[in-house]
């Protein structure tokens, strides 16, 4: 779904400031493109079935840079085509909030995408270094089964997390992510008009 | 499927008279499976979701056990002896000792920090211990229990211990460097420049070269241990975590390349890179060099490869996300 012009004005508008304090704080901070992170590494794998052909499906999934179809996302900058390990696409939100992710794999013959989630804002998500690994398989009467895995660590990058930072609330956070992406996307792929934004 | 248990009790007495003979070929069979279960190779692997070890039956590719630890095991380290199985878990802060052929856990020794990356030293009597958080490395002495540590770098992770029992590499992860430890004195004496982020650190069967998995620059350091330097760079797939050795080659887990590289040891050359299951972190060859097994986190599955052909032999499902990070293969005797 495009977004109307006017909602990209409005959030341009409002949130020009945010995005200055974030320009500022990407001069400064060190580029890491894996933050530091701890010992135990967490899963969560969730599934849906989409009223569409594999070919339908993979054919929204794998266009990284055009992924304004998930949810929260004003529009989307991207570059380095759809190279694995080159493609970068930054997700504008609605809110103002901007979310990098590298594409690392792109098999079309198997229809699995993965990505990486650069950089952590655990305001956002309370999770650190989220890769998603999307897989479709045929499914019944011409359908498409679509796998979503996400591998992460929790908020708090070593031992002994406080409370709002831990193992569950990650778990909860990217449960909550995976399931509102697979409804964005069944939504595209079947043509109906997404639910209404949180 | 039958499954013994080398732990289970005693089987019970044999029948009465009249089935004494099919008893006794009963008793006959149950002994020769009893052997070959002892004497096929395994694969101990760390299944961190699972918080268990998945022991893989290599000769069936099945896993045949599985043993709860606690604590989200990560680091595995199997003694060359094959007598026990040293488990890190860096949430429960402990090291598990596991009696590797009863399957049964001896003693839970902890460990302050983040305990991931473990080794044991050639004899079997030490286990050293890599603390994530604590900037060092853990000697653990089995027979007393006795414990100290040497200051190493920043998020400390791989271990590995040469063959003459003399020299510990320990992989300083965020400083991109690998310290080099004195066993006998167990003091630093060496840090040598690697690549970005080393995790998995490996040495070779003459204690000459370490190897190094250099997560962000996507590459292996080879460094001369005598010179105390890097003397080649491989690159490799994405995201490389952990390297093997086997029939003069060089195996690297490629995490998000979903494939292990391989290289010529001697030339160096990249000979090949294989597909392999998703997300591939735990990589050990078998002592006799024949395979080479990896453990994919994402897909649930240690997979069996020929380090000659450079084939898939085998898959097994293990339970969930394998990381096997460290010598997991028990041999058979």
């Amino acid at each position: 779904m495009r977004k109307a012009p006017v909602d990209i004005a409005v959030t341009r508008r409002l949130l020009l400031g945010a995005l200055g304090v974030a320009a500022a704080i990407a001069v400064f901070a060190p580029c890491a493109a894996f933050a530091a992170h701890g010992a135990s590494p967490l899963k969560v794998v969730d599934s849906t079935i989409v009223a569409a052909p594999p070919e339908k499906v993979w054919a929204i999934v794998s266009d990284f840079a055009h992924a304004d179809w998930l949810p929260g996302v004003a529009r989307v900058e991207a570059s380095g085509g759809d190279v694995p390990d080159e493609a970068r696409r930054r997700l504008i939100m609605a809110d103002g909030g901007v979310i990098e992710e590298l594409l690392t794999k792109r098999d079309t013959e198997r229809m699995m995408l993965g990505l990486h989630r650069e950089g952590d804002d655990v305001k956002r998500l309370p999770a650190t270094n989220y890769t998603a690994l999307i897989t479709l398989r045929p499914a019944a009467e011409g359908k498409t089964e679509v796998e979503w895995k996400a591998r992460f660590y929790r908020g708090h990058p070593t031992n002994d997390p406080p409370p709002e930072l831990n193992d569950d609330v990650a778990i909860v956070a990217v449960t909550a992510l995976l399931r509102a992406d697979l409804a964005a996307l069944k939504a595209k792929a079947e043509g109906r008009i997404p639910s209404p934004r949180p | 499927m039958v499954r013994i248990n080398a732990s289970a009790p005693h089987p019970n007495p044999l029948p009465a008279s009249g089935e004494r003979g099919r008893a006794r070929v009963l008793f006959a069979a149950l002994l020769l499976l009893l052997s070959s279960a002892a004497s096929a190779s395994e694969a101990f692997v760390t299944a961190q979701g699972a918080d268990a070890l998945s022991i893989v039956d290599l000769s069936k590719m099945e896993t045949v056990a599985t043993l709860p630890i606690g604590g989200k095991p990560a680091g595995i380290a199997v003694s060359r002896d094959g007598a026990r199985a040293f488990v890190t878990s860096p949430e429960g802060k402990f090291l598990t000792v596991v009696d590797a052929a009863t399957r049964r856990i001896e003693k839970r020794i902890p460990i302050e920090g983040g305990p991931l990356g473990v080794a044991a030293s050639p004899d079997g009597k030490r286990v050293y211990v890599a603390d994530l958080y604590g900037r060092r490395l853990v000697e653990i002495d089995l027979a007393s229990g006795a414990q100290r540590s040497v200051g190493v770098g920043a998020m400390a992770s791989g271990v590995a211990v040469a063959p003459d029992a003399r020299t510990i590499v320990v992989a300083d992860r965020d400083d991109n460097a690998l310290s080099l430890i004195d066993a006998a004195s167990f003091s630093r004496v060496a840090t040598v420049a690697v690549g970005k982020h080393p995790f998995g650190v490996t040495i070779d069967a003459a204690g000459a070269r370490a190897y190094s998995a250099n997560v962000e620059s996507d590459d292996v350091s080879v460094i001369d241990l005598r010179a105390r330097k890097v003397v080649a760079t491989l690159k490799c797939g994405s995201r490389p975590y952990t390297v093997a050795l086997a029939r003069g080659r060089v195996f690297v887990a490629n995490q998000h390349g979903d494939s292990v590289s391989v290289f010529d040891a001697e030339s160096l050359a990249p000979l090949e890179t294989l597909k392999v299951g998703e997300y591939p972190e735990g990589l050990a060859a078998s002592a006799d060099g024949a395979r080479v097994y990896v453990a994919n986190w994402f897909s649930n599955e240690l997979w069996a490869l020929d380090a000659r052909t450079l084939k898939i032999v085998g898959k097994a499902e293990t339970g969930d996300g394998p990381r096997a990070f460290g010598a997991f293969i028990r041999d058979a005797e």
